[in-house]
């Protein structure tokens, strides 16, 4: 875009694109500079030392795990369904569907407030993993549907001809080709669960099964004023997300912007 | 779930889905179809839908939300008391200098720098990563580190007094003018690398011969940029923008984490308001009204995004 020609302004460019750049990264180095600070790595084990560190990991995990299967499932089937078949008032459910993708969380809150307590749903992963898949749900339909749009169906029909069952032709011929907008989903979903924080923070109120995005405000509540700890709990809430992105980099790329033009 | 299935022929069935451009002949799969979308509908009707009718009945009430004790019907009364409510009002303005700030500082950064990573430049994969990776990370790891920046003895204060600027230290987050700052700080800082990355894709989509031809035509970097690349990206923005409202409405992690909504309600928005009603107030019946509004609004933003998509998808 920016003509470089001269030796000049080659550096020009790459000091301004650096200026730019550094200030993404200073609250990161800031934070892992501020969580070794005092008592050093004795940080790290002051939130280890909490002794929940495994249980939110692993509530993050699976609250993660079964967002995503049943995000993926519900819409791989459901996308298939709006794009492919015939269902009558299909339009309608569409656009019932559609009208929840600008849910916000918030408007939750009392709904799930008083049906968790009314059914005594405190302190269950359940409580948190169908809300977070629910508010993907709509989102995610619209994309696989927009995807399973550009399938042609002469290649379901010639299937169907070779006399596949709809889902047979559904699993071996549909399916393997919608791995790029699964992975988008996924990704999509990834980050929804991963990053949670109201819906945990209402429906999982038992400071010692959380899940990992809670992790610095219940070092805040052990040790008040803790700085230090609170960021080293802060690192450790963020690493596994970073160490996700860069293995998975393209991916979460490609997903984060289906998401967003869709 | 392997339903039996018929085939059905005839051309006057078929029925173009909208936004597709080519023919369907006349045959589709009727293999009891309900049973495909069934998993999401009742997923989100019994979430979702269940959730704003009885959000839409609690509004009606005065309740403490505690199951033991009686709810008093009110009638409209909490719409009335919101339409006098000072910190509703507030809350929307807030919301709205939130979304105008940070949609205009998240496009230029994020057009910027996308246009630099265009350009002939050292580490590109590198800037990519840098400035995408607050995107993926959640504003409940973050916001200690964006707390403590801002601190009276924090980093920020701290280095202004070093490079002797002593009087422009504040209070930030205690003072209600810079607080907002702080969250849009952290939002623009979590968003630019979206925004960077949309523009990003955008502008790969133009022919480089466009911008070769403005350039034996003497037009300047600059000029190019705004008159021919900025012009060519506009769908991106207007996507960004839709984006952004709702984003802006749907807003709560960042001023609920950095700020409580204070001081003194100065960084307050709908999302962080109806909590505060709800949890500490124990005004179920306020708290749920207000959440009405703010689906109504958040609705609104997503019919009109859908209408422009429409409209987008038949040119």
């Amino acid at each position: 875009m920016f003509a470089t020609r001269t030796r000049t302004s080659k550096i020009a460019l790459q000091v301004i694109a650096t200026l730019m750049a550094v200030p993404f990264l200073l609250p990161l180095i800031a934070m892992v500079q501020g969580s070794l600070a005092g008592r050093g790595f004795r940080n790290y084990v002051l939130v280890w030392e909490t002794g929940v560190l495994l249980t939110y990991l692993r509530n993050s995990v699976i609250i993660s795990v079964f967002a995503i299967l049943i995000v993926y499932v519900a819409t791989m089937l459901a996308a298939f369904g709006f794009s492919k078949l015939r269902i009558r008032g299909k339009e309608f459910y569409f656009w019932a569907l559609l009208l929840a993708l600008t849910m916000p969380e918030a408007v939750l809150l009392t709904p799930l407030f008083i049906t968790a307590s009314t059914f005594d749903m405190y302190n269950q992963l359940i409580a948190v993993i169908l809300p977070v898949a629910a508010l993907q749900i709509p989102f995610a339909t619209l994309l696989a549907r927009n995807f399973y749009d550009g399938i042609p169906s002469e290649i379901i029909e010639a299937a169907r001809v070779d006399g596949a069952n709809i889902w047979q032709v559904f699993r071996r011929v549909v399916l393997p080709l919608t791995k790029p907008i699964a992975a988008a989903i996924v990704v999509l979903t990834l980050i929804a669960a991963w990053n949670a924080y109201l819906i945990p923070l209402l429906m999982l109120n038992d400071p010692q099964s959380q899940v990992l995005t809670l992790l610095p405000s219940f070092f805040v509540s052990q040790w008040t004023n803790d700085q230090t700890g609170v960021l080293a709990a802060a690192v450790i809430a963020a690493i596994p997300m970073i160490i996700a992105y860069l293995a998975l980099q393209k991916y979460f790329e490609r997903g984060l912007s289906a998401g967003a033009l869709k | 779930m392997a339903a039996p299935t018929s085939l059905r022929r005839g051309g006057a069935a078929a029925r173009a889905t909208p936004g597709q451009g080519h023919k369907h002949r006349g045959r589709k799969h009727t293999a009891n179809g309900l049973l495909w979308i069934a998993p999401a509908l009742i997923l989100v009707v019994g979430l979702i839908y269940f959730s704003i009718g009885y959000t839409a009945y609690v509004a009606t009430l005065d309740w403490n939300g505690f199951i033991l004790s009686q709810p008093t019907s009110v009638g409209f009364d909490n719409f009335r008391a919101m339409f006098t409510d000072a910190v509703f009002w507030r809350s929307l303005q807030h919301t709205l200098i939130f979304f105008v700030v940070t949609f205009t500082v998240q496009t230029w950064l994020g057009f910027t720098f996308a246009a630099i990573m265009h350009s002939k430049i050292r580490l590109r994969g590198l800037y990519k990563v840098v400035v995408f990776v607050p995107t993926v990370l959640a504003p409940a790891a973050m916001a200690p580190i964006f707390r403590q920046i801002f601190e009276v003895r924090g980093q920020l204060n701290q280095l202004l007094t070093a490079i002797g600027l002593e009087s422009w230290t504040n209070a930030w987050l205690a003072d209600g003018r810079t607080a907002m700052g702080v969250v849009m700080l952290a939002t623009i800082w979590q968003w630019t690398g979206l925004t960077f990355i949309l523009f990003y894709a955008a502008m790969s989509q133009i022919d480089p011969e466009v911008l070769e031809a403005a350039r034996v035509d003497g037009a300047s970097n600059t000029r190019t940029l705004r008159s021919i690349v900025w012009p060519m990206c506009k769908g991106t923005t207007v996507a960004l923008a839709t984006l952004g409202l709702i984003g802006a409405l749907k807003t709560f992690d960042w001023p609920f984490l950095i700020t409580r909504g204070g001081p003194n309600r100065s960084t307050e928005f709908l999302g962080t308001y109806i909590y505060h009603t709800m949890m500490q107030e124990k005004r179920f019946g306020y708290a749920a009204a207000i959440s009405v509004a703010l689906l109504v609004l958040a609705l609104t933003c997503g019919v009109i995004m859908s209408l422009r998509t429409q409209r987008s998808g038949r040119k």
